[in-house]
């Protein structure tokens, strides 16, 4: 405040201003930096979406423009038989690991603390556990399992009804060790979601003699529907993407990770991974799109606090 | 159309100039022109009745055989056109499984519920998947084309389970030797021992080396460094050669059975390789030399086999028939470089190929290899051993 | 509305005690069958031998844990690099960050968004792409026509690992940091300021130690699954680098010698629960030292 002012200057209503540092040279340098992490990040993807372009016969070199790597990788049966291995699969464990998952989020707010705290650290272990640790050991457990079950159902299985089923490692293993994790995933956004949602809407529909189902469906449900939402898409992002657990208790099935690191290891690598991986890329970021603006106007619709990203990460 | 008219074609389809079809067109009877051509070297049109080209096998009548078949195999050990011409026939398409070591094969099998149905195993391995169940006895009348006769006994001899029974568990697919290859342009100094292999590649190589993701080989040759057999399972032994390849490791470029791109790329000079790699490199990069150690090392043969419970049989069957079509057989071979065993086969072959000191070494380096022996397999001592370099 | 002991009362009082077990039926199943039996199954054969063939025989020893530490090499190499990940991933993504939460403005959900997206594609595409690069076509080539000779070799290193942990891993670092930074009550930034201190005081005195719950989450979000990996050592590393997970694999599917590799198993798990649990320490004392003006 320097002497001499005539008119007495009115302070800043006091608001949220954004760090102002003096100097451009800081900005510059922020900039430059994230400018660099961003090329970073995307240079290894663009060239892999470049060169599923080429139409030469290497996935290292670029021999023109073709689409023929899109051609060649959906005509290849085993591609497709990997495709839909892979989304069957994605499907079935966010379907599984959703409904499971928030259900028990819901229960467990009304279990004992002590129960309540073993069912977290369950849920810990399993977000915790390395895959390779998981995948070997579900491995293990699904072979002596099937191992013990297989003689016994083909003893007791009543021959009226044809061969007894054999038990092995298949998509149904598969899911189920993929469900552990995803599982684990949708608890703790659940609940995250929970401990943060506003209880009196739900108390109030309690006291004006609302059944605790009605309740549940109409106040908690959709203000949980972006929770449920992003842990959906995430479970099945997860499961669609993995290779290292599937790889153990896969069986005789071939999911698209499977097939493409196979092929990975065999160089000359042919552009029809590329193909694959720029669909797949094509795909993540429609439904990412997608789920983001529907979380997005759920929120807004449900009146709760936005960013499920915080909760997330709140872990 | 001759041999490098074919190997011109052969790189113009590699490289993507000319699309399989027409490769196939142009080759396939070019292909069995030339190797019946090969057969009179400049002696007079004596018309040998052809063994069958690849177009005589027809698959078994009346069997369905699906249209996949999964064949668990090593690198760079099978002609694509060899496996295409299977599908073309009965439209089953392959589906290959690579693996650098026979223990991996095992493992897999081991652990249960694979999907495979044909399973490349060398000859080590049959004691023990033949006490773990793991491959069927071969129901030698799906197999026509397989004539045993014709079938050099030391090669083939392996397969019998429990040896010497009459039961057979694998037909041969060829045979071979391990040693290493060079690319003398840029390792100049003459090599031709396991010493050199292990001394250079700590010392003027570093960095440029390669040994196999293998317990039999890469132990196996540490231990002929040291003048012990090759199978050996002396725990003093032993560790001699752990001794050596944990000296060796920070040195090494890579540990892989799977050489080929390291080698033409250039990123590797020297790898622990077999004959067939030999002989593709040395074809296409003439520079690159295959050297079998003075010391010795070992000679094997591989087999196809049938795993039991194979989800597609009848295919694995007619896969088996097909490959055992003596020109069939040829054909591949021409590819991969391996020696093959059945004799009506060899007859086929192009002089090159039979002249061709990497795929018939002399006899002076072929006489100190070893077969592997099946207790290399389940010696625990040799797995950890192994196990322990690689995590070090 | 709680009762006492924290359970929230509902208008049924005795059903719902049954609705709720109902309700958690199928996460305990999966709990039970597919998490502890199985690990439970890997402690009992971490106890056993190996039979010749390889595989598991019943058994009733300490041998496996006490065979454990020549394993060690694996251990520390997988601990040095998942440390050094960790930090080269904090010193890149704290700036992004920083940038992301205080002056990108309106671009930076976008911007987040962004750095999220290479999630989204194929782990393993990621990393094959990274074996492209540096590869002998990739940099190496590039290198050696601008004149570097001979060739380097990027390829089977621990830097190319590093290379492939960092760019798989960043993302994970770059959220916490960001949602710590943009929580960062700004007037506190302004005060520091306003009481004279210069740009470098005031980072290290306000932002850093109040953002440090961030870093740690971040750090550990990163470190944890560091601990666990095996593709990127796989597919970068040609065999000579080699993790925990790769060493574990290899006893399983290459040695076939299951107690040992059960053992190992037990000691990854081990380590990764030690790492998460002083984790959750440290963010509780570091929690506690949060300030804010209100």
């Amino acid at each position: 405040m320097t002497a001499g002012t005539l008119a007495p200057k009115v302070p800043a209503p006091p608001r949220h201003r954004r760090v102002r540092n003096p100097g451009l040279g800081a900005d510059r340098v922020f900039r430059a930096h994230s400018g660099l992490v961003f090329l970073f990040l995307y240079v290894p993807i663009g060239l892999v979406v470049l060169f599923s372009f080429t139409a030469g016969e290497h996935a290292g070199e670029m021999r023109g423009l073709s689409l023929r790597w899109y051609g060649a990788a959906f005509e290849n049966q085993f591609v497709t038989r990997a495709l839909s291995s892979s989304l069957q699969v994605g499907l079935l464990t966010a379907v599984l690991s959703t409904t499971f998952g928030t259900i028990a989020a819901l229960a467990l707010q009304r279990v004992r603390p002590r129960l309540r705290a073993a069912y977290d650290t369950l849920t810990y272990i399993a977000i915790v556990i390395p895959g390779i640790v998981i995948g070997i050991a579900s491995l293990v457990f699904f072979v002596n399992v099937f191992g013990f079950l297989n003689p016994v159902l083909a003893g007791a299985w009543p021959s009226v009804l044809g061969e007894a089923p054999k038990l092995a490692p298949g998509l149904q293993t598969i899911v189920g060790a993929h469900t552990v994790f995803a599982m684990a995933l949708v608890i703790v956004l659940i609940r995250a979601r929970l401990a943060g949602m506003d209880r009196t809407l739900g108390e109030a529909s309690a006291d004006l003699f609302a059944t605790p189902w009605r309740t549940f469906r109409q106040i908690t449900l959709p203000q949980l529907s972006p929770a449920i939402l992003a842990g959906f898409l995430l479970s099945f992002t997860f499961s669609f993407d993995e290779y290292v657990i599937t790889s153990f208790v896969k069986g005789n099935v071939t999911t698209l990770p499977i097939y493409v690191f196979s092929s990975i290891r065999r160089p000359p690598v042919k552009p029809d991974i590329n193909a694959i991986a720029t669909v797949i890329l094509a795909f993540t970021l429609l439904m990412l799109l997608s789920g983001w603006l529907i979380y997005r106007r759920g929120t807004r619709r449900a009146g709760a606090s936005p960013v499920a990203l915080d909760a997330t990460v709140d872990v | 159309m001759d041999r490098t008219q074919f190997q011109k074609l052969y790189l113009d389809y590699e490289r993507g100039r000319i699309d399989r079809r027409a490769f196939l067109k142009a080759s396939g009877l070019g292909l069995a022109a030339a190797v019946l051509a090969a057969c009179t070297p400049g002696a007079g049109a004596s018309t040998k009745p052809s063994a069958g080209t690849s177009s005589d096998w027809t698959p078994p009548e009346g069997v369905n055989l699906g249209d996949t078949l999964n064949l668990t195999t090593w690198p760079n050990y099978h002609d694509q056109a060899t496996l295409d011409k299977f599908k073309d026939v009965t439209g089953v398409s392959i589906a290959l499984t690579i693996f650098g070591s026979n223990e991996e094969m095992l493992a897999q099998l081991q652990a249960g519920s694979t999907g495979w149905d044909v399973l490349v195993p060398t000859n080590y391995t049959f004691e023990t998947y033949g006490q773990l169940g793991l491959l069927e006895p071969l129901d030698l009348s799906k197999i026509p084309n397989f004539v045993s006769s014709r079938y050099e006994a030391r090669f083939l001899e392996p397969a019998h389970y429990p040896a010497g029974s009459g039961d057979l568990f694998g037909i041969s697919k060829d045979w071979g030797t391990t040693g290493y290859v060079v690319n003398t342009k840029n390792a100049t100094k003459p090599m031709t021992s396991w010493k050199d292999f292990f001394d250079m590649a700590q010392g003027e190589l570093s960095g440029k080396v390669m040994i196999h993701d293998y317990q039999l080989t890469s132990i196996g040759n540490a231990l002929k460094y040291h003048g012990f057999s090759f199978n050996s399972v002396d725990p003093n032994e032993l560790a001699k050669a752990e001794e050596t390849l944990l000296a060796a490791k920070p040195h090494l470029f890579a540990i892989s059975s799977d050489y080929q791109p390291p080698m033409r790329a250039g990123d590797a000079w020297v790898a622990m390789a077999w004959t067939g790699d030999g002989v593709q490199l040395n074809r296409d990069i003439p520079e690159i030399k295959y050297i079998i150690g003075s010391e010795g090392g070992e000679i094997w043969s591989d087999f196809f086999a049938v795993i039991a419970d194979a989800p597609h049989r009848d295919a694995a069957y007619a896969f088996l028939d097909y490959m055992a079509v003596p020109a069939v057989m040829a054909a591949d071979a021409a590819f991969h470089g391996y020696p093959i065993v059945d004799s009506a086969g060899i007859d086929l072959l192009p002089a090159d190929f039979k002249n061709n000191p990497i795929i018939y070494p002399d006899e002076k380096l072929l006489s100190p290899l070893e077969f592997g022996a099946a207790v290399t397999l389940t010696d625990q001592n040799r797995a950890d051993l192994w196990n322990r370099v690689k995590s070090a | 509305m709680e009762d006492s002991e924290g359970r929230s009362k509902t208008a049924n009082g005795r059903g719902s005690g049954l609705v709720t077990a109902l309700l958690l039926v199928p996460t305990t199943a999966w709990y039970l069958f597919l998490l502890v039996v199985p690990l439970g199954i890997l402690i009992v054969f971490s106890l056993g031998t190996r039979t010749d063939v390889g595989g598991y025989s019943p058994g009733l020893t300490l041998q496996n844990y006490a065979d454990l530490p020549t394993r060690w090499p694996a251990f520390q190499n997988t601990l040095t690099l998942a440390l050094i990940g960790t930090i080269l991933c904090a010193l890149v993504a704290y700036p992004l960050a920083y940038y992301l939460a205080t002056r990108a403005g309106q671009k930076r959900t976008v911007l987040l968004i962004l750095v999220i997206l290479p999630f989204w594609t194929s782990f393993l595409v990621r990393t094959y792409a990274w074996l492209q690069i540096l590869g002998a076509n990739g940099i190496p080539s590039l290198l050696q026509t601008l004149g570097v000779e001979p060739r380097p070799v990027f390829l089977n290193t621990h830097a190319a690992v590093l290379l492939g942990i960092v760019y798989n891993y960043l993302p994970l670092m770059v959220f916490p940091l960001y949602v710590s930074l943009e929580r960062l009550d700004k007037r506190l930034i302004e005060a520091s300021k306003d009481l004279g201190a210069n740009r470098l005081r005031t980072f290290f005195q306000v932002t850093l130690p109040l953002t440090a719950p961030g870093l740690v989450s971040g750090a550990l979000l990163v470190f944890i699954p560091m601990m666990g990996e095996y593709i990127i050592p796989s597919i970068l590393g040609g065999g000579k680098i080699y993790f925990v997970g790769n060493a574990l694999v290899d006893l399983y599917l290459q040695s076939r010698n299951w107690p040992l590799g059960s053992a190992a198993a037990i000691g990854l798990i081990a380590l990764v629960v030690l790492t998460a649990t002083v984790y959750l320490r440290l963010t509780r004392v570091s929690s506690q030292r949060d300030v804010s003006l209100l």
